[in-house]
């Protein structure tokens, strides 16, 4: 919006343009201008609508992460990793997948730049494999959660908050049912030879089990008694770490019994935990597929700019796990 | 010409200059050193087990270490022009008062809780029960 009033003063050696803000781009031809046009932001299209996409993604995340944050730290009991079947080796584990997959997708992008195709399809793919190890991983995990019935909502989630009435009603109406009143008359008629011992052991505490909650005078105590034999939560400290994981239950033992199971807190532990990991997931998934796209094509100089974007993306994701990692599974 | 276009071109290949093998793989092994040192909390020979509150302020310092790492390097910021402020500081803005805004209705909403919530809601005691329950168990299984 210059005016030539304000702009000639300043100009004093382009008298005749000097209103001109690109006078120093003729060529001493008046009259005749060479537009040049310059970009709002001194970067590509594509890179600035990735920019802008991951901007609202850093919101989109941040709310998840920060609403984690306050709903853990303002819920009177949150349980510990080891009491909802978080192993923390295996997160690190995947920690470490996802950063060597930023690196290869990094040496990707310069082995293009430098016109290196096959090397840069070569760290592609390892990105692609890297990707799928991570979720693979992520499977395993959420079918261990699975496998002792925490879901996040009703039907399949079976995790009661207290070990109360209503828990030791829940326990009594399950071993009620008629499939499970044929598995269990089953189970008593089995000669003790035919059973392991943990087996055995297992017997005789689903005995004390269906006796206590047969019991309409159930004191609190008791039912945390059947919570313990159905599921019990690993006590914290390193000498539990020691045993790799948690001590066997009636659950574990007999899977298709299918108990109600207490975990304090576990409710809104399996709703965030499932969202954020979930979420996260379907962006792996999403780069997994441009990574696929990617690579149907040449990847040299000329389509640097595509892996650049991608990678902008990838590296987001990896940046989400890094905050992802110590708050769902070392805090 | 064009200084400008000159200037613009350095911009563009300003983008090819930096990086390097070396750097990457120096932010890489960064970047599994910090890892390690987050993992560590959890390792036994972790000596601050007890305070459970300095291993949260460790694990986000070693966070947000690796975060910007990532963010320079990986993702070139750190050769960027300062448009990198005009989106990242808004959006890292809008993020904390996000949650500022959670803590009176969300963060503190066990302040006050009604009888009937209070009857269902899992508490501290609950824990401690529950263990409790899991010793005598075990202590009656040794026994055996």
């Amino acid at each position: 919006m210059s005016s030539p009033a304000i702009s000639v003063p300043h100009d004093h050696g382009h008298h005749d343009h000097g209103h001109h803000d690109d006078g120093h781009h003729d060529d001493g031809h008046h009259g005749h201008l060479k537009l040049q046009y310059q970009p709002g932001l001194p970067l590509s299209r594509g890179k600035l609508i990735m920019w802008l996409f991951l901007s609202t993604e850093i919101m989109f995340f941040a709310a998840l992460l920060g609403s984690y944050i306050v709903l853990r730290f303002g819920a009177a009991v949150w349980p510990k990793p080891h009491h909802v079947h978080l192993s923390e080796p295996i997160g690190a584990f995947n920690t470490f997948v996802l950063i060597c997959s930023s690196v290869t997708v990094v040496l990707a992008l310069e082995a293009a730049r430098a016109n290196k195709t096959g090397l840069a399809k070569f760290w592609m793919l390892t990105t692609l494999l890297l990707g799928a190890l991570f979720l693979g991983v992520k499977g395993y995990e959420y079918q261990a959660k699975f496998s002792h019935g925490i879901y996040p909502a009703a039907p399949h989630g079976r995790i009661y908050e207290r070990p109360d009435l209503y828990y030791g009603s829940a326990v009594r109406a399950r071993l009620g049912e008629p499939a499970i009143i044929d598995r269990l008359k089953q189970l008593d008629d089995t000669p003790a030879a035919d059973l392991t011992e943990q087996e055995v052991a297992a017997r005789a505490a689903l005995q004390q089990v269906r006796t206590m909650v047969a019991d309409t005078n159930q004191q609190a105590f008791e039912m945390a008694v059947v919570a313990d034999q159905i599921m019990p939560l690993p006590a914290d400290g390193p000498g539990s770490e020691a045993h790799g994981g948690h001590a066997q239950g009636i659950n574990d033992v007999f899977p298709w019994l299918q108990l109600p199971i207490v975990i304090p807190g576990g409710n809104m532990w399996a709703s965030t935990y499932f969202l954020l990991t979930g979420f996260h997931a379907v962006h792996v998934v999403v780069g997994l597929i441009v990574f696929a796209v990617l690579l149907g094509y040449t990847l040299g100089p000329k389509n640097a700019g595509m892996i650049e974007n991608a990678g902008l993306y990838w590296h987001f994701v990896d940046l989400v796990w890094i905050f992802l990692f110590p708050l769902l599974y070392l805090f | 010409m064009s200084d400008h276009a000159a200037q613009h071109d350095d911009t563009a290949g300003h983008d090819h200059a930096h990086g390097g093998l070396g750097k990457y793989l120096a932010v890489f092994l960064a970047l599994c050193v910090l890892t390690t040192m987050s993992f560590f909390t959890y390792s036994a020979a972790w000596p601050w087990r007890d305070q459970p509150q300095v291993g949260w302020a460790f694990m986000l310092a070693v966070s947000c270490t690796k975060a910007m790492l990532v963010v320079l390097f990986f993702m070139h910021v750190w050769w960027e022009a300062n448009w990198k402020y005009v989106l990242t500081i808004p959006a890292a803005m809008m993020a904390l008062f996000l949650v500022i805004m959670l803590i009176p209705d969300i963060g503190l909403r066990n302040r006050m809780v009604s009888q009937e919530r209070a009857l269902h809601m899992a508490r501290p005691s609950d824990v401690l029960l529950l263990e409790r329950a899991g010793e005598g168990g075990r202590s009656k299984s040794s026994a055996h």
